[in-house]
Protein backbone atom coordinates (compact mmCIF):
# COMPACT_ATOMS: atom_id res chain seq x y z
CA UNK A 1 0.00 0.00 0.00
CA UNK A 2 2.47 2.40 1.24
CA UNK A 3 4.86 1.59 -1.69
CA UNK A 4 1.52 1.91 -4.19
CA UNK A 5 1.42 5.82 -3.03
CA UNK A 6 5.39 6.19 -3.15
CA UNK A 7 5.04 5.39 -6.46
CA UNK A 8 1.88 7.29 -7.33
CA UNK A 9 3.28 10.29 -5.26
CA UNK A 10 6.84 9.86 -7.31
CA UNK A 11 5.27 9.60 -10.76
CA UNK A 12 3.28 12.95 -9.92
CA UNK A 13 6.05 14.95 -8.41
CA UNK A 14 8.15 13.53 -11.83
CA UNK A 15 5.29 15.19 -14.05
CA UNK A 16 5.15 18.62 -11.85
CA UNK A 17 8.99 18.99 -12.64
CA UNK A 18 8.55 18.39 -16.49
CA UNK A 19 5.80 20.50 -16.49
CA UNK A 20 7.68 22.94 -14.66
CA UNK A 21 10.75 22.94 -16.78
CA UNK A 22 8.81 22.66 -19.89
CA UNK A 23 6.94 26.55 -18.71
CA UNK A 24 10.26 27.70 -17.76
CA UNK A 25 11.70 26.78 -21.17
CA UNK A 26 8.91 28.08 -23.28
CA UNK A 27 9.04 31.18 -21.72
CA UNK A 28 12.96 31.59 -21.73
CA UNK A 29 12.43 30.80 -25.47
CA UNK A 30 10.46 33.71 -25.72
CA UNK A 31 12.60 36.22 -23.48
CA UNK A 32 15.47 35.34 -26.11
CA UNK A 33 14.18 35.48 -29.46
CA UNK A 34 12.63 38.81 -28.07
CA UNK A 35 16.04 39.97 -27.38
CA UNK A 36 17.05 39.10 -30.64
CA UNK A 37 13.95 41.18 -32.66
CA UNK A 38 15.16 43.92 -30.10
CA UNK A 39 18.80 43.82 -31.48
CA UNK A 40 17.86 43.50 -35.07
CA UNK A 41 15.29 46.67 -35.07
CA UNK A 42 18.02 48.48 -33.38
CA UNK A 43 20.43 47.25 -36.63
CA UNK A 44 18.03 48.90 -38.69
CA UNK A 45 17.46 52.22 -36.45
CA UNK A 46 21.87 52.51 -36.98
CA UNK A 47 21.52 52.43 -40.57
CA UNK A 48 19.56 55.50 -40.47
CA UNK A 49 22.52 57.78 -40.32
CA UNK A 50 24.45 56.05 -43.38
CA UNK A 51 21.55 56.29 -45.44
CA UNK A 52 20.95 59.82 -44.84
CA UNK A 53 24.14 60.83 -45.62
CA UNK A 54 24.51 59.15 -48.49
CA UNK A 55 21.43 60.10 -50.36
CA UNK A 56 20.79 63.10 -49.12
CA UNK A 57 23.01 64.93 -51.89
CA UNK A 58 20.88 63.62 -54.64
CA UNK A 59 17.33 64.16 -53.43
CA UNK A 60 17.40 67.97 -52.52
CA UNK A 61 13.68 67.99 -52.94
CA UNK A 62 13.15 65.33 -50.81
CA UNK A 63 13.93 67.18 -47.27
CA UNK A 64 10.27 66.35 -45.71
CA UNK A 65 11.36 62.59 -45.84
CA UNK A 66 14.83 62.75 -44.29
CA UNK A 67 13.34 65.69 -41.42
CA UNK A 68 11.27 62.61 -40.57
CA UNK A 69 13.90 60.13 -41.00
CA UNK A 70 15.97 61.94 -38.97
CA UNK A 71 13.52 63.09 -36.07
CA UNK A 72 12.33 59.52 -35.93
CA UNK A 73 15.59 58.52 -34.84
CA UNK A 74 16.18 60.93 -32.48
CA UNK A 75 13.07 59.83 -30.97
CA UNK A 76 13.91 56.36 -30.87
CA UNK A 77 17.19 57.06 -28.30
CA UNK A 78 14.73 58.43 -25.63
CA UNK A 79 13.27 56.15 -22.79
CA UNK A 80 9.49 54.90 -23.64
CA UNK A 81 7.31 52.13 -23.07
CA UNK A 82 7.68 48.73 -25.15
CA UNK A 83 4.16 50.04 -26.85
CA UNK A 84 5.40 53.45 -27.59
CA UNK A 85 8.31 52.00 -29.21
CA UNK A 86 6.38 49.37 -31.30
CA UNK A 87 4.61 52.35 -32.51
CA UNK A 88 8.22 53.94 -33.06
CA UNK A 89 9.50 50.71 -35.29
CA UNK A 90 5.73 50.48 -37.29
CA UNK A 91 6.65 54.42 -38.01
CA UNK A 92 9.66 53.62 -39.23
CA UNK A 93 8.89 51.03 -41.52
CA UNK A 94 6.49 52.99 -43.36
CA UNK A 95 9.27 55.71 -43.74
CA UNK A 96 11.12 53.09 -45.27
CA UNK A 97 8.74 52.18 -47.61
CA UNK A 98 7.95 55.57 -48.94
CA UNK A 99 12.04 55.96 -48.99
CA UNK A 100 11.91 53.33 -51.02
CA UNK A 101 9.37 54.11 -53.35
CA UNK A 102 10.86 57.74 -54.19
CA UNK A 103 14.46 56.30 -54.81
CA UNK A 104 12.81 54.67 -57.97
CA UNK A 105 12.28 58.35 -59.00
CA UNK A 106 15.51 58.94 -58.97
CA UNK A 107 17.65 57.04 -62.02
CA UNK A 108 21.30 58.44 -60.43
CA UNK A 109 20.44 57.66 -57.20
CA UNK A 110 19.49 54.13 -58.23
CA UNK A 111 22.32 53.51 -59.89
CA UNK A 112 24.68 54.65 -57.18
CA UNK A 113 27.08 51.72 -55.62
CA UNK A 114 26.33 52.91 -52.15
CA UNK A 115 22.56 53.10 -52.48
CA UNK A 116 21.95 49.63 -53.96
CA UNK A 117 24.45 48.06 -51.22
CA UNK A 118 22.14 50.38 -48.87
CA UNK A 119 18.87 48.86 -50.15
CA UNK A 120 20.56 45.57 -50.14
CA UNK A 121 21.07 45.82 -46.63
CA UNK A 122 17.78 47.00 -45.69
CA UNK A 123 16.19 44.45 -47.61
CA UNK A 124 17.78 41.86 -45.44
CA UNK A 125 17.27 43.95 -42.37
CA UNK A 126 13.25 43.77 -43.10
CA UNK A 127 13.69 39.97 -43.86
CA UNK A 128 15.50 39.45 -40.54
CA UNK A 129 13.30 41.03 -38.92
CA UNK A 130 10.30 39.57 -40.28
CA UNK A 131 11.48 36.23 -39.81
CA UNK A 132 12.02 37.35 -35.89
CA UNK A 133 8.51 37.94 -35.52
CA UNK A 134 7.57 35.23 -36.53
CA UNK A 135 9.93 33.01 -34.18
CA UNK A 136 8.29 34.89 -32.04
CA UNK A 137 4.86 34.46 -32.80
CA UNK A 138 5.29 30.67 -32.75
CA UNK A 139 7.63 30.87 -29.43
CA UNK A 140 4.37 32.72 -28.01
CA UNK A 141 1.93 30.60 -29.16
CA UNK A 142 3.74 27.68 -28.07
CA UNK A 143 3.80 29.20 -24.24
CA UNK A 144 0.61 29.91 -24.27
CA UNK A 145 -0.53 26.46 -25.45
CA UNK A 146 1.18 25.34 -22.44
CA UNK A 147 -0.28 28.13 -20.20
CA UNK A 148 -3.59 27.35 -21.37
CA UNK A 149 -3.74 23.82 -21.70
CA UNK A 150 -4.83 21.23 -19.35
CA UNK A 151 -2.86 19.87 -17.10
CA UNK A 152 -0.19 22.83 -17.41
CA UNK A 153 -2.04 25.33 -16.71
CA UNK A 154 -2.61 24.42 -13.19
CA UNK A 155 1.04 24.52 -12.14
CA UNK A 156 0.95 28.31 -14.61
CA UNK A 157 -1.90 29.53 -13.08
CA UNK A 158 -0.24 29.02 -9.69
CA UNK A 159 3.49 30.59 -10.89
CA UNK A 160 1.61 33.61 -12.13
CA UNK A 161 2.36 32.74 -16.02
CA UNK A 162 -0.02 35.13 -18.05
CA UNK A 163 -0.31 34.24 -21.56
CA UNK A 164 1.91 36.55 -23.84
CA UNK A 165 0.53 38.75 -26.62
CA UNK A 166 1.12 37.79 -30.41
CA UNK A 167 2.83 40.32 -32.70
CA UNK A 168 0.19 41.95 -34.88
CA UNK A 169 0.49 43.86 -38.05
CA UNK A 170 -0.69 47.64 -37.74
CA UNK A 171 -4.16 48.29 -39.64
CA UNK A 172 -1.93 50.45 -41.92
CA UNK A 173 0.37 47.66 -42.97
CA UNK A 174 -2.31 45.29 -43.97
CA UNK A 175 -3.35 47.86 -46.53
CA UNK A 176 -1.93 46.30 -50.28
CA UNK A 177 1.64 47.58 -50.30
CA UNK A 178 2.93 50.30 -53.13
CA UNK A 179 5.31 47.58 -54.81
CA UNK A 180 8.27 49.03 -56.41
CA UNK A 181 9.87 46.96 -59.09
CA UNK A 182 13.00 46.64 -57.18
CA UNK A 183 11.38 44.89 -54.10
CA UNK A 184 9.83 41.77 -55.83
CA UNK A 185 10.56 38.94 -53.71
CA UNK B 1 17.11 27.47 -70.90
CA UNK B 2 15.47 26.17 -74.16
CA UNK B 3 11.95 25.23 -74.37
CA UNK B 4 10.76 21.52 -75.91
CA UNK B 5 9.80 23.43 -78.82
CA UNK B 6 12.83 24.53 -79.40
CA UNK B 7 14.65 21.31 -78.84
CA UNK B 8 12.31 19.39 -81.21
CA UNK B 9 13.79 21.70 -84.09
CA UNK B 10 17.56 21.32 -82.21
CA UNK B 11 16.37 17.25 -82.33
CA UNK B 12 15.73 17.36 -86.05
CA UNK B 13 18.68 19.49 -87.11
CA UNK B 14 21.79 18.91 -84.62
CA UNK B 15 21.18 15.59 -83.00
CA UNK B 16 19.73 13.41 -85.80
CA UNK B 17 22.87 12.26 -87.66
CA UNK B 18 25.14 11.22 -84.30
CA UNK B 19 21.91 9.55 -83.22
CA UNK B 20 21.48 7.57 -86.96
CA UNK B 21 25.22 6.60 -86.19
CA UNK B 22 24.27 5.37 -82.69
CA UNK B 23 21.17 3.35 -83.22
CA UNK B 24 23.61 1.24 -85.97
CA UNK B 25 25.43 0.58 -82.69
CA UNK B 26 22.72 0.12 -80.75
CA UNK B 27 20.97 -2.34 -82.30
CA UNK B 28 24.60 -4.00 -82.42
CA UNK B 29 24.26 -4.00 -78.37
CA UNK B 30 20.72 -5.38 -78.47
CA UNK B 31 22.09 -8.42 -80.77
CA UNK B 32 24.67 -9.66 -78.34
CA UNK B 33 22.24 -9.37 -75.64
CA UNK B 34 20.08 -11.72 -77.61
CA UNK B 35 23.26 -14.13 -78.26
CA UNK B 36 24.12 -13.46 -74.51
CA UNK B 37 20.47 -14.47 -73.34
CA UNK B 38 20.50 -17.73 -75.78
CA UNK B 39 23.69 -19.13 -74.03
CA UNK B 40 22.27 -18.82 -71.00
CA UNK B 41 19.29 -20.74 -71.72
CA UNK B 42 20.78 -23.31 -73.42
CA UNK B 43 23.50 -23.84 -70.46
CA UNK B 44 20.59 -24.03 -68.27
CA UNK B 45 18.42 -26.64 -71.21
CA UNK B 46 21.66 -28.96 -70.58
CA UNK B 47 21.52 -28.90 -66.62
CA UNK B 48 17.69 -29.71 -67.07
CA UNK B 49 18.35 -32.42 -69.21
CA UNK B 50 20.99 -33.00 -67.08
CA UNK B 51 18.93 -33.49 -64.27
CA UNK B 52 16.44 -35.16 -66.01
CA UNK B 53 18.49 -38.17 -67.19
CA UNK B 54 19.86 -38.37 -63.33
CA UNK B 55 17.31 -37.15 -60.74
CA UNK B 56 19.96 -38.60 -58.00
CA UNK B 57 22.32 -35.35 -58.66
CA UNK B 58 19.79 -33.24 -57.07
CA UNK B 59 18.62 -29.70 -57.99
CA UNK B 60 22.26 -28.24 -56.79
CA UNK B 61 22.94 -29.35 -60.05
CA UNK B 62 20.32 -26.06 -61.92
CA UNK B 63 20.85 -23.79 -59.01
CA UNK B 64 24.42 -23.19 -59.59
CA UNK B 65 24.53 -23.17 -63.42
CA UNK B 66 21.62 -20.36 -63.22
CA UNK B 67 23.34 -18.76 -60.69
CA UNK B 68 26.30 -18.60 -62.44
CA UNK B 69 24.58 -17.88 -65.53
CA UNK B 70 22.85 -14.49 -63.31
CA UNK B 71 26.16 -13.88 -62.78
CA UNK B 72 27.72 -13.88 -65.68
CA UNK B 73 24.97 -12.14 -67.63
CA UNK B 74 25.17 -8.85 -64.45
CA UNK B 75 29.25 -9.06 -65.74
CA UNK B 76 29.10 -8.89 -69.58
CA UNK B 77 25.61 -7.45 -70.24
CA UNK B 78 27.10 -3.89 -69.15
CA UNK B 79 30.91 -4.67 -70.83
CA UNK B 80 28.90 -5.49 -73.90
CA UNK B 81 26.90 -1.68 -74.08
CA UNK B 82 30.40 -0.24 -72.17
CA UNK B 83 31.14 1.68 -75.68
CA UNK B 84 27.88 2.35 -77.00
CA UNK B 85 27.12 4.16 -73.97
CA UNK B 86 30.19 6.18 -73.25
CA UNK B 87 29.48 7.51 -76.91
CA UNK B 88 26.42 8.17 -76.31
CA UNK B 89 27.28 10.30 -73.24
CA UNK B 90 30.05 11.88 -74.93
CA UNK B 91 28.76 12.49 -78.36
CA UNK B 92 25.13 12.91 -77.15
CA UNK B 93 23.93 13.49 -74.04
CA UNK B 94 26.78 16.64 -73.66
CA UNK B 95 25.34 18.21 -76.61
CA UNK B 96 22.11 18.42 -75.22
CA UNK B 97 23.19 19.79 -71.79
CA UNK B 98 25.63 22.65 -74.18
CA UNK B 99 22.01 23.12 -76.35
CA UNK B 100 20.06 23.75 -73.21
CA UNK B 101 22.54 26.17 -71.37
CA UNK B 102 25.43 27.06 -72.95
CA UNK B 103 27.17 27.79 -69.50
CA UNK B 104 26.57 24.38 -68.39
CA UNK B 105 29.06 21.34 -68.41
CA UNK B 106 28.19 17.58 -68.92
CA UNK B 107 31.23 15.39 -67.46
CA UNK B 108 29.66 11.93 -67.38
CA UNK B 109 32.51 10.39 -65.08
CA UNK B 110 32.34 12.79 -62.03
CA UNK B 111 30.37 13.14 -59.20
CA UNK B 112 29.51 15.43 -56.14
CA UNK B 113 32.07 14.44 -53.62
CA UNK B 114 31.00 12.10 -50.59
CA UNK B 115 32.10 14.88 -48.13
CA UNK B 116 29.54 17.72 -49.84
CA UNK B 117 26.42 14.96 -49.64
CA UNK B 118 27.43 14.42 -45.98
CA UNK B 119 28.09 18.48 -45.25
CA UNK B 120 24.45 18.76 -46.70
CA UNK B 121 23.44 16.75 -43.46
CA UNK B 122 20.50 15.61 -45.24
CA UNK B 123 21.33 11.69 -44.86
CA UNK B 124 23.30 11.45 -41.81
CA UNK B 125 23.73 7.68 -42.08
CA UNK B 126 26.90 7.26 -43.07
CA UNK B 127 27.03 5.40 -46.82
CA UNK B 128 29.08 2.25 -47.02
CA UNK B 129 29.04 2.55 -50.26
CA UNK B 130 28.76 5.48 -52.41
CA UNK B 131 28.14 5.73 -56.31
CA UNK B 132 27.62 9.26 -58.30
CA UNK B 133 27.79 10.36 -62.23
CA UNK B 134 26.89 12.04 -64.77
CA UNK B 135 27.59 15.75 -63.11
CA UNK B 136 26.31 19.01 -64.59
CA UNK B 137 28.02 21.71 -63.54
CA UNK B 138 28.01 25.82 -64.41
CA UNK B 139 25.70 29.30 -63.89
CA UNK B 140 22.26 28.80 -64.24
CA UNK B 141 22.04 33.48 -64.06
CA UNK B 142 23.42 34.36 -61.47
CA UNK B 143 23.53 31.21 -59.46
CA UNK B 144 26.48 28.77 -59.35
CA UNK B 145 24.68 25.05 -59.77
CA UNK B 146 25.93 21.38 -59.75
CA UNK B 147 24.02 18.32 -59.91
CA UNK B 148 24.21 14.53 -60.45
CA UNK B 149 22.82 10.92 -59.94
CA UNK B 150 24.02 9.63 -56.92
CA UNK B 151 23.42 6.08 -54.69
CA UNK B 152 24.39 5.89 -51.50
CA UNK B 153 23.69 2.70 -49.65
CA UNK B 154 24.53 1.55 -46.53
CA UNK B 155 25.37 -2.47 -45.22
CA UNK B 156 24.16 -4.73 -42.43
CA UNK B 157 25.39 -8.34 -41.84
CA UNK B 158 23.81 -10.92 -40.25
CA UNK B 159 24.97 -14.56 -39.59
CA UNK B 160 22.44 -17.17 -40.03
CA UNK B 161 22.58 -20.40 -37.37
CA UNK B 162 24.65 -22.39 -39.54
CA UNK B 163 27.40 -19.89 -38.71
CA UNK B 164 26.74 -18.30 -42.69
CA UNK B 165 27.27 -14.40 -42.74
CA UNK B 166 25.01 -12.60 -44.77
CA UNK B 167 25.47 -9.07 -45.92
CA UNK B 168 22.81 -6.98 -47.15
CA UNK B 169 22.44 -3.64 -49.30
CA UNK B 170 19.84 -0.73 -47.88
CA UNK B 171 19.50 2.35 -50.10
CA UNK B 172 19.38 5.56 -47.91
CA UNK B 173 19.01 7.58 -51.11
CA UNK B 174 18.72 7.58 -54.74
CA UNK B 175 18.08 10.02 -57.48
CA UNK B 176 18.84 13.96 -57.92
CA UNK B 177 21.51 15.40 -56.14
CA UNK B 178 21.97 18.92 -56.60
CA UNK B 179 23.86 21.76 -54.97
CA UNK B 180 23.50 25.23 -55.65
CA UNK B 181 24.56 28.49 -54.14
CA UNK B 182 21.88 30.40 -52.23
CA UNK B 183 20.76 33.90 -52.38
CA UNK B 184 20.99 35.18 -48.64
CA UNK B 185 23.55 34.64 -46.20
CA UNK B 186 23.54 32.65 -42.94
CA UNK B 187 25.53 30.52 -40.93
CA UNK B 188 23.86 28.05 -39.23
CA UNK B 189 22.13 24.71 -41.01
CA UNK B 190 18.57 24.24 -42.21
CA UNK B 191 17.11 20.71 -42.90
CA UNK B 192 13.85 20.16 -44.71
CA UNK B 193 12.50 16.55 -44.74
CA UNK B 194 9.42 14.83 -45.88
CA UNK B 195 7.17 14.45 -43.06
CA UNK B 196 6.28 11.39 -42.46
CA UNK B 197 5.58 11.15 -39.19
CA UNK B 198 3.14 14.20 -38.99
CA UNK B 199 1.27 12.60 -41.93
CA UNK B 200 0.70 9.63 -39.81
CA UNK B 201 0.02 10.41 -36.15
CA UNK B 202 -1.39 14.37 -36.70
CA UNK B 203 -0.42 15.95 -33.62
CA UNK B 204 1.27 12.87 -31.91
CA UNK B 205 3.25 13.04 -35.11
CA UNK B 206 4.83 16.81 -34.46
CA UNK B 207 5.07 16.16 -30.62
CA UNK B 208 7.44 12.90 -31.61
CA UNK B 209 9.07 15.54 -34.14
CA UNK B 210 10.08 18.13 -31.27
CA UNK B 211 12.27 14.98 -29.78
CA UNK B 212 14.56 15.50 -32.80
CA UNK B 213 16.08 11.99 -32.46
CA UNK B 214 20.28 13.21 -33.40
CA UNK B 215 19.14 16.66 -35.61
CA UNK B 216 18.47 19.96 -34.56
CA UNK B 217 15.80 21.75 -33.23
CA UNK B 218 12.45 21.58 -34.23
CA UNK B 219 11.34 24.86 -36.22
CA UNK B 220 7.35 24.71 -36.24
CA UNK B 221 6.58 27.07 -39.15
CA UNK B 222 3.39 29.29 -39.87
CA UNK B 223 2.36 27.88 -43.59
CA UNK B 224 0.02 24.96 -42.66
CA UNK B 225 -0.06 23.52 -46.02
CA UNK B 226 4.29 23.43 -45.75
CA UNK B 227 3.61 22.10 -42.18
CA UNK B 228 1.66 19.28 -43.19
CA UNK B 229 4.30 17.81 -45.74
CA UNK B 230 7.36 18.79 -44.18
CA UNK B 231 9.71 18.62 -40.89
CA UNK B 232 12.39 21.26 -40.90
CA UNK B 233 15.36 21.32 -37.90
CA UNK B 234 17.36 24.25 -38.01
CA UNK B 235 20.04 25.57 -35.19
CA UNK B 236 18.52 29.01 -35.04
CA UNK B 237 14.81 29.50 -34.94
CA UNK B 238 15.32 32.76 -36.57
CA UNK B 239 17.71 32.13 -38.92
CA UNK B 240 15.48 29.24 -40.36
CA UNK B 241 12.73 31.39 -40.61
CA UNK B 242 14.86 33.78 -42.28
CA UNK B 243 15.86 31.51 -45.18
CA UNK B 244 11.94 29.71 -45.30
CA UNK B 245 10.38 32.90 -45.71
CA UNK B 246 6.23 32.51 -46.42
CA UNK B 247 7.28 33.13 -50.65
CA UNK B 248 10.03 30.21 -50.53
CA UNK B 249 7.74 27.71 -48.16
CA UNK B 250 5.14 28.11 -51.13
CA UNK B 251 7.36 27.96 -53.63
CA UNK B 252 8.86 24.58 -51.99
CA UNK B 253 5.09 23.12 -51.64
CA UNK B 254 4.36 23.74 -55.35
CA UNK B 255 8.45 22.29 -55.87
CA UNK B 256 7.22 18.97 -54.59
CA UNK B 257 3.95 18.97 -56.43
CA UNK B 258 5.23 19.72 -59.61
CA UNK B 259 7.73 16.46 -59.38
CA UNK B 260 5.44 14.22 -57.06
CA UNK B 261 8.81 12.80 -55.60
CA UNK B 262 10.02 12.84 -51.90
CA UNK B 263 12.22 16.31 -51.91
CA UNK B 264 14.55 17.29 -49.24
CA UNK B 265 16.12 19.99 -48.91
CA UNK B 266 19.11 21.64 -46.60
CA UNK B 267 20.92 24.84 -46.50
CA UNK B 268 24.05 25.10 -44.93
CA UNK B 269 27.42 26.54 -45.67
CA UNK B 270 25.53 29.61 -48.12
CA UNK B 271 24.46 26.48 -50.19
CA UNK B 272 20.82 24.77 -50.52
CA UNK B 273 21.09 21.01 -51.13
CA UNK B 274 18.15 19.26 -53.07
CA UNK B 275 17.72 15.68 -53.26
CA UNK B 276 15.21 13.87 -55.20
CA UNK B 277 14.39 10.89 -54.61
CA UNK B 278 13.93 8.58 -57.88
CA UNK B 279 13.32 4.60 -58.34
CA UNK B 280 15.04 5.06 -62.05
CA UNK B 281 18.02 5.91 -63.45
CA UNK B 282 18.41 9.28 -65.15
CA UNK B 283 21.01 9.84 -68.01
CA UNK B 284 21.44 6.38 -68.49
CA UNK B 285 21.27 5.30 -72.69
CA UNK B 286 18.81 3.71 -73.73
CA UNK B 287 18.87 -0.75 -75.34
CA UNK B 288 15.69 -1.00 -75.51
CA UNK B 289 14.21 1.35 -77.46
CA UNK B 290 14.86 3.30 -80.18
CA UNK B 291 16.65 6.57 -79.86
CA UNK B 292 15.95 8.11 -83.17
CA UNK B 293 12.52 8.70 -81.92
CA UNK B 294 12.18 12.03 -80.05
CA UNK B 295 10.30 11.26 -76.84
CA UNK B 296 12.69 8.78 -75.68
CA UNK B 297 15.81 11.66 -76.24
CA UNK B 298 12.83 14.00 -74.75
CA UNK B 299 13.28 12.57 -71.29
CA UNK B 300 16.71 13.24 -71.43
CA UNK B 301 15.78 16.72 -72.20
CA UNK B 302 12.38 16.60 -69.56
CA UNK B 303 15.04 15.35 -66.43
CA UNK B 304 17.78 18.28 -67.23
CA UNK B 305 14.91 20.76 -67.31
CA UNK B 306 13.60 19.46 -64.04
CA UNK B 307 16.89 20.01 -62.40
CA UNK B 308 17.59 23.42 -63.50
CA UNK B 309 13.97 24.71 -62.80
CA UNK B 310 15.07 24.38 -59.37
CA UNK B 311 16.79 27.55 -59.01
CA UNK B 312 13.62 29.08 -60.68
CA UNK B 313 11.29 27.30 -58.60
CA UNK B 314 13.05 28.31 -55.49
CA UNK B 315 13.57 32.14 -57.18
CA UNK B 316 17.50 31.57 -56.42
CA UNK B 317 18.42 34.45 -58.35
CA UNK B 318 16.99 37.00 -57.13
CA UNK B 319 19.21 38.68 -55.59
CA UNK B 320 18.12 41.36 -53.34
CA UNK B 321 20.01 40.82 -50.13
CA UNK B 322 23.73 41.75 -49.52
CA UNK B 323 24.88 38.50 -51.25
CA UNK B 324 25.21 39.15 -55.18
Amino acid sequence: MLIGIGIVGGVVLLAVIVMFNTLVGKRNQVRNIFGTLDAMLKKRWDLIPNLVSTVKGYMQHEKGLFENLTALRSRSEQPMSPSQRVQLDNDLTRTLAAFRVTVENYPNLKASDNVLHLQRTLNELEEQISAARRAYNAAVTDFNNAVQMFPSNILAGMMNFQAETLFEIPETQRQAPTVSLQNNS
Amino acid sequence: MKTLEQFRGYFESNLTPILTELEGQRKKVLQSYGWLALVLLGISVIALLILAVNPMLGPAVIIIPLVIAIIVGAIIGPYLSRDYARRFKTEVLTQIVRFFDPSLEFRPDSTIEQSTYMESKLFPHKPDRFKGEDLVEGKIGATAVRFCEIHTEYKTTRRDNKGHTHTEWHTIFRGLFFQADFNKHFAGSTVVLPDSAEALFGKFGQWLQSFSFGRDQLIKLDDPEFEKLFVVYGTDQIESRYILSPALMQRIVECKAKRNRPIHLSFVGSCVFVAISENRCLFEPKIFSSILDFNTICEYFNDLRLAAEIVEDLNLNTRIWTKQ
